[in-house]
């Protein structure tokens, strides 16, 4: 078992699986016992069995699944452990738990507190001291509790810091005279630093009773200890730890001020090296954007590098004699350099125009490049700091011009000896022509430039020539006198311009290659130390503006970080922790590593107590006892089910269970109900919605498959049901006498039904119903407006009153009208299209007499006509009656009438049933009886 | 799962001594059960309806000139001026056989049923017996008993039963006369072709035969799944079913197929063929043979 992290807790046990096989003999060899049964009609039995093999044997995967089902019991009764933790360390008196919480420690972190965690929770109630090696010095270090301890290591973090292990290795040795025999615990990052032997020897030499030594397994962490900006390229050191030999590729960013990703570039270490360089080969402009530089996938604070303006923009220092005013700004010895270094360098120019001051204050700010523009001779004290600046590394960048040419030479601050005086060529005195330049030579630093030919130089300083002339000419004539020399002064760079800055010499300071080579120039310099953020402002400290956090992300300032105070650059610790200081106007970059940084592995102390190792690792022990126990349940339910099947338990669950087929039928079709269960309860909710609207439909379809008079239910049964033979008796009457043949009246109750399908509804109003709802109301409006009749019969002709007031039907009526929006009503007039439409009425009685059928009010009702009829599009909407018509109409099966009329006038009954035709008629036809009264009168007009 | 069936009787098969013994405590328990039930038919019991010779008044009916004087009613004469003859219901003796299996077979009795099939087919024997000394019939066990007439024939039917030493499986059928009838209570489980060849030759004679066949429900309906041995207590024989569910189906129709064949081949005697299902009520049998007898008496006609 040794291929896979696998322990056991109980090992013996596993001796049990030497016994599958004999479980698999006795599996193999003992079929299940059959249940033994007399059964008398045996013989016919036997003529059935001739058919069917029985198994004399367990089919072999029944076989298979026993036996994996025993072997898994066996396993889990091992407690088998996946990915085992490593052993505690011994138990002593305490724990003392030192844990390396510096940048190295970041990128595991978890991991680290993971292990750090276990170590606590091994040592249960153990008093356990925690001490982090970043932290601050004054951090509590316990003993705490365990649970303690828990919290304090949850709370902790890595801190973008070196660690300080002398400080807190001693103060912890110190706590550990308190415990006595404690273990000792040191997680470490495995980076050594300064001090370390001692620190170890002093938390070792006291009260340790032994030592857990747990340090990563490998060291891969790159930092960046250095960045400087080139002339060509932006250059970084990476350094990773001596340990890590493997050749590697890593790749590095650059970011700007803003976080963006400017430039990328991959930095290769060797086999063996534990430093590369790489280079972001990008245009100098972009380089001086450059404001982070980081290594991907590094997540630690050293693998980000800060860059401020020391390490970006050239600060280039303008000095020149020359008073020009504004008013001839063309003329101004500086206008072209300052036009041309703008946009890739910061320039400096002095507050005096008294050379005397002006340099020192230039060489202040320790300028990459000072430019003497048309400058003489030099007061000794300002000459002296400029010969310092210039072999200490400046590039000092001189220009001829009257001035220079009367200085006479200097050894010392010109590349070449001059000629005294100046060359003029071209002029009206000479017969020579304005010289062009020629191309640039090979060996010097503008060798690739394109050379400007259509710059022509009328004068010049000339060089005397010397043996060495034609390596420092960097730049010639057409006819080979240098246009530009220089020379290296110790560290530095002198760099000589034969003509005039500004456009009168030459036409060179006007050309795109002047702009050029004075670039490369600043390419080739660097500034000359670090200014401080403040410029000249010295003393003042710089407040934390942007730090590293210990992920190497740029974060706000933490409440340890302390103001950085100017001078020697100081450690970084937790009050001065990496990052960007200053503010928006200039910053200072305090890195993590220096430039001299090497990563060197921690060794593991010598020491005489017992010393144990372990390794960085989340507890990944995985008890399996659970997930085979519950593999071989798994194992012995399908087994169940198999032999349930194998039973016949499955082959008749669908026929009605017998009493007899007992507890392993009920099983079975148990099981199969919930499969059904499950498969009904998913599709419940759509077929519930589509019966319910099958149902309306089916409704509908019912409603409109016939013409059906409708009439309302009253709650009232007596009503309800003489309403319903009512309509029962008009519509026999109407098949009887008419081309209509209507279907049962429908019952509609008006707070629900659709009332879209009923031409006419018929609406006995009853005061003792209850009052209909104001949606129902409105609903009998809409119906009224879309074209249907509603036949109100309020059935109170004779209805009592003493006072001669409304019946309480009437009063009823009245209340539900209210709510209504009602056309203004008549009694049907005697030209009514409504007493012709099938029979001639003159009045319309029902099961009482002599009350008026109220209909909405013909529009021209004013204005009689003398026609047969008064026409009026549509029909009238609502009918109000009290004749009882129901009444009237109702008949039972075998077509007598079942209330009596009032007065007891058979012909009313017929004339009732003639006005119920009427009505019908008026309600499906409309107003075309109306038309046909004209058709006698047309055919006559027509002359038939 | 329990075991559906048992044979009631613990005993040796063929211990003939042993059987009778138990038998002989077994009849006056079926006595009173058979008497029970009988009583249950007894009231639809109304004779033969018909002048003839036997015990019962039928009618009065004027005499005829020529009959025997011996059958006038003088007591009915006296009060008027006719004669009368007192006419008997006839009660003529008939002879029915009755039959019950003893085969080992019999004295199975599963959960479902609630009495074995022997005790059923004892009862509705005895019941019979009571039922048809009663109204005057012979009876007769065949290899056990001639034909008797008794008022008390289900008791000494009983007592014979319980003195016979031996029962043969199959008696035989010689004593038994053309015009009479026989009952036989079996489960009929043997092949078709061997009942009806041991059958056969009444069917020849003309005697009416009423074969009451008792079932235990799980020989019918099979009740039986997994793996199971079968044993035949005639034969002894075993058979092991490996998942008896799956031969249900075939075994249902070879047992409806058997009981089809017999009941058509009865019904084309003439005969009749009732199934008494043991786990229902043993009257309910009764009066279907009752039926049965009865019936065929009236279609038989004046015999």
């Amino acid at each position: 078992m040794s291929f896979l992290p696998l322990s056991f807790g109980f090992p013996a046990i596993l001796l049990g699986l030497a016994a599958l096989p004999v479980i698999w003999w006795l599996l193999r060899l003992t079929p299940p016992k059959p249940r033994s049964e007399i059964f008398p009609p045996l013989a016919i039995l036997a003529r059935v069995m001739r058919k069917e093999e029985t198994p004399r044997r367990s089919p072999w995967w029944l076989t298979l699944l026993r036996l994996v089902m025993a072997a898994l019991v066996i396993l889990a009764l091992a407690e088998p452990v996946l990915n085992p933790r490593e052993a505690a360390p011994a138990r002593g008196g305490g724990l003392a738990l030192v844990v390396d919480n510096g940048w190295a420690s970041a990128p595991d972190w978890e991991v680290r507190v993971a292990t750090a965690g276990r170590l606590i929770a091994d040592a249960a109630d153990k008093p356990v001291l925690l001490a982090f090696t970043a932290e601050k010095p004054n951090a509590e270090i316990g003993p705490f509790d365990a649970a303690e301890a828990q919290r304090r290591l949850a709370a902790a973090s890595p801190r973008p810091v070196p660690t300080d292990r002398p400080a807190v290795f001693a103060r912890v040795a110190q706590a550990l005279q308190a415990v006595p025999d404690a273990a000792v615990a040191v997680l470490s990052d495995g980076l050594a630093a300064d001090g370390d032997e001692d620190a170890f020897a002093t938390l070792l030499s006291g009260n340790a009773a032994s030592l857990l030594w747990i340090a990563p397994d490998d060291l891969s962490a790159i930092g960046i200890s250095d960045g400087r900006n080139l002339a060509d390229a932006f250059s970084f050191t990476a350094i990773r730890p001596q340990a890590d030999a493997a050749p590697r590729q890593a790749v590095a960013a650059a970011l700007d001020d803003r976080g963006r990703r400017i430039a990328e570039t991959t930095v290769a270490f060797g086999a063996g090296e534990s430093e590369a360089e790489g280079l972001f080969r990008v245009p100098f402009e972009l380089r001086n954007d450059f404001s982070v530089v980081v290594i991907d996938g590094e997540s630690h604070a050293a693998a980000t590098r800060l860059l401020d303006e020391n390490a970006r923009r050239r600060r280039v220092g303008l000095i020149s004699q020359a008073e020009a005013g504004a008013a001839q700004p063309l003329l101004s010895p500086l206008y072209y350099i300052r036009r041309a270094l703008e946009p890739f360098s910061d320039l400096i120019e002095p507050a005096s125009t008294d050379l005397a001051e002006a340099i020192p204050q230039i060489l202040e700010q320790r300028p990459a490049i000072v430019v003497l523009a048309d400058v003489g001779t030099l007061p000794a004290s300002a000459r002296e700091r400029l010969i310092d600046w210039l072999e200490g590394g400046g590039t000092l960048v001189r220009f001829a011009g009257p001035r220079l040419a009367a200085a006479g030479n200097d050894e010392e601050l010109l590349p070449v000896r001059l000629r005294i005086g100046e060359r003029a060529l071209g002029g009206a005195l000479s017969w020579t022509e304005p010289q062009p330049v020629t191309e640039f030579p090979p060996a010097g630093p503008f060798a690739d430039l394109a050379a400007p030919v259509e710059v022509t130089v009328s004068r010049q300083v000339l060089a005397e020539p010397t043996a060495d002339i034609v390596e420092r000419t960097w730049a010639a004539l057409a006819d080979g006198t240098p246009l530009v020399t220089g020379a290296s002064r110790g560290d530095g760079t002198l760099v000589l311009f034969h003509v005039s800055p500004e456009a009168t010499w030459s036409s060179l300071p006007i050309s795109g290659t002047f702009v050029e080579m004075l670039r490369r120039l600043v390419q080739l310099s660097s500034n000359q130390g670090r200014i401080d953020a403040n410029g000249g402002a010295t003393g003042a400290a710089l407040a934390p503006y942007r730090m590293i956090g210990a992920d190497g992300t740029l974060t706000a300032p933490g409440p340890d970080a302390r103001p950085l105070l100017p001078g020697a650059v100081p450690a970084v610790t937790l009050e001065n922790p990496p990052g960007f200081y200053g503010g928006e106007e200039g910053m200072v970059a305090h890195n993590l590593l220096a430039p001299d940084a090497v990563l060197a592995p921690l060794a593991q102390p010598q020491t005489a107590l017992p010393v144990a190792r372990a390794a960085y690792a989340f507890d990944e022990a995985v008890d399996l006892k659970g997930p085979l126990v519950a593999a071989a349940l798994a194992l012995m339910a399908l087994d169940t089910l198999a032999v349930l099947w194998m039973g016949g338990a499955f082959s008749r669950r669908l026929r009605p269970s017998r009493a007899a087929s007992g507890a392993a039928n009920g099983a079975a079709s148990g099981a199969a109900m919930l499969v059904l269960a499950g498969a009904i309860v998913v599709g419940l909710a759509d077929p519930l919605a589509a019966q319910e609207a099958e149902t309306a439909d089916e409704e509908a379809i019912a409603a409109i498959t016939r013409t059906r008079i409708a009439y309302v239910l009253t709650g009232d049964g007596a009503i309800d049901s003489l309403s319903r033979a009512g309509l029962q008796g008009l519509s026999r009457f109407l098949a009887d006498k008419t081309a209509l043949e209507p279907g049962e009246p429908a019952s509609i109750d008006i707070e629900s039904d659709e009332l879209a399908f009923y031409p006419l509804i018929y609406w006995p109003v009853d005061a003792e119903a209850a009052m209909p709802s104001e949606a129902a109301l409105a609903r009998v409006d809409a119906y009224m407006r879309e074209g249907g009749t509603v036949l109100f019969d309020t059935r109170d002709r004779y209805a009592p009153t003493l006072d001669g007031s409304a019946s309480p039907s009437t009063g009823r009526l009245r209340d539900m009208l209210a709510a209504m929006n009602v056309p203004p009503l008549e009694p049907v007039p005697a030209d009514h299209v409504l007493t012709k439409t099938f029979y001639i009425m003159p009045e319309f009685p029902g099961r009482y007499a002599g009350g008026p059928l109220w209909v909405e009010a013909s529009l021209d009702a004013a204005n009689p006509e003398n026609r047969p009829v008064r026409t009026g599009d549509g029909v009238t909407p609502i009918m109000i009656t009290a004749n009882d018509f129901a009444g009237a109409w109702a008949t039972d099966s075998s077509g007598s009438p079942l209330l009596p009329t009032v007065p007891a006038d058979p012909m009313q009954r017929v004339y009732a049933f003639r006005a119920g035709v009427n009505i019908m008629m008026y309600v499906l036809t409309g107003n075309y009886k109306s038309d046909q009264v004209h058709v006698p009168i047309l055919l006559e007009r027509l002359g038939q | 799962m329990a075991r559906l069936g048992e044979a009631t009787a613990p005993v040796a098969p063929r211990n003939a001594i042993a059987r009778a013994r138990l038998r002989a405590s077994l009849v006056p328990d079926l006595l009173v059960e058979a008497r029970r039930i009988t009583n249950t038919v007894i009231a639809g019991w109304h004779g033969r309806r018909r002048r003839g010779v036997g015990e019962n008044f039928w009618q009065f009916r004027p005499y005829v000139e020529g009959e025997t004087m011996a059958r006038i009613d003088w007591r009915r004469s006296a009060r008027d001026d006719h004669i009368y003859v007192r006419d008997l219901e006839w009660e003529a003796a008939h002879t029915v056989w009755l039959w019950a299996d003893p085969s080992p077979s019999m004295l199975y009795k599963s959960q479902l049923g609630n009495v074995s099939k022997e005790s059923r087919a004892l009862v509705l024997i005895l019941a019979l017996a009571e039922l048809l000394s009663r109204s005057g019939e012979r009876i007769a066990w065949p290899g056990l008993t001639d034909p008797f007439s008794s008022r008390n024939g289900a008791e000494r039917l009983a007592a014979r039963l319980h003195h016979a030493e031996r029962f043969t499986a199959r008696p035989g059928l010689a004593p038994v006369s053309r015009y009479s009838d026989i009952v036989v209570a079996s489960d009929f489980l043997d092949p078709v072709e061997e009942t009806v060849a041991w059958l056969d030759p009444l069917a020849e004679r003309g005697v009416r035969a009423h074969l009451i066949e008792v079932a235990d429900p799980a020989e019918e309906t099979f009740p039986y799944s997994g793996r199971t041995e079968f044993l035949d207590p005639e034969t002894g024989v075993r058979l092991t079913a490996g998942r008896a569910e799956t031969l249900s189906q075939d075994y249902r129709r070879l047992y409806a197929a058997r009981r089809d064949e017999l009941a058509t081949w009865c019904g084309r005697l003439g005969w009749s063929y009732t199934v008494s299902r043991t786990d229902r009520l043993a009257s309910e049998t009764l009066v279907k043979v009752h039926m049965a007898m009865t019936v065929n008496a009236a279609q038989g006609g004046g015999r």
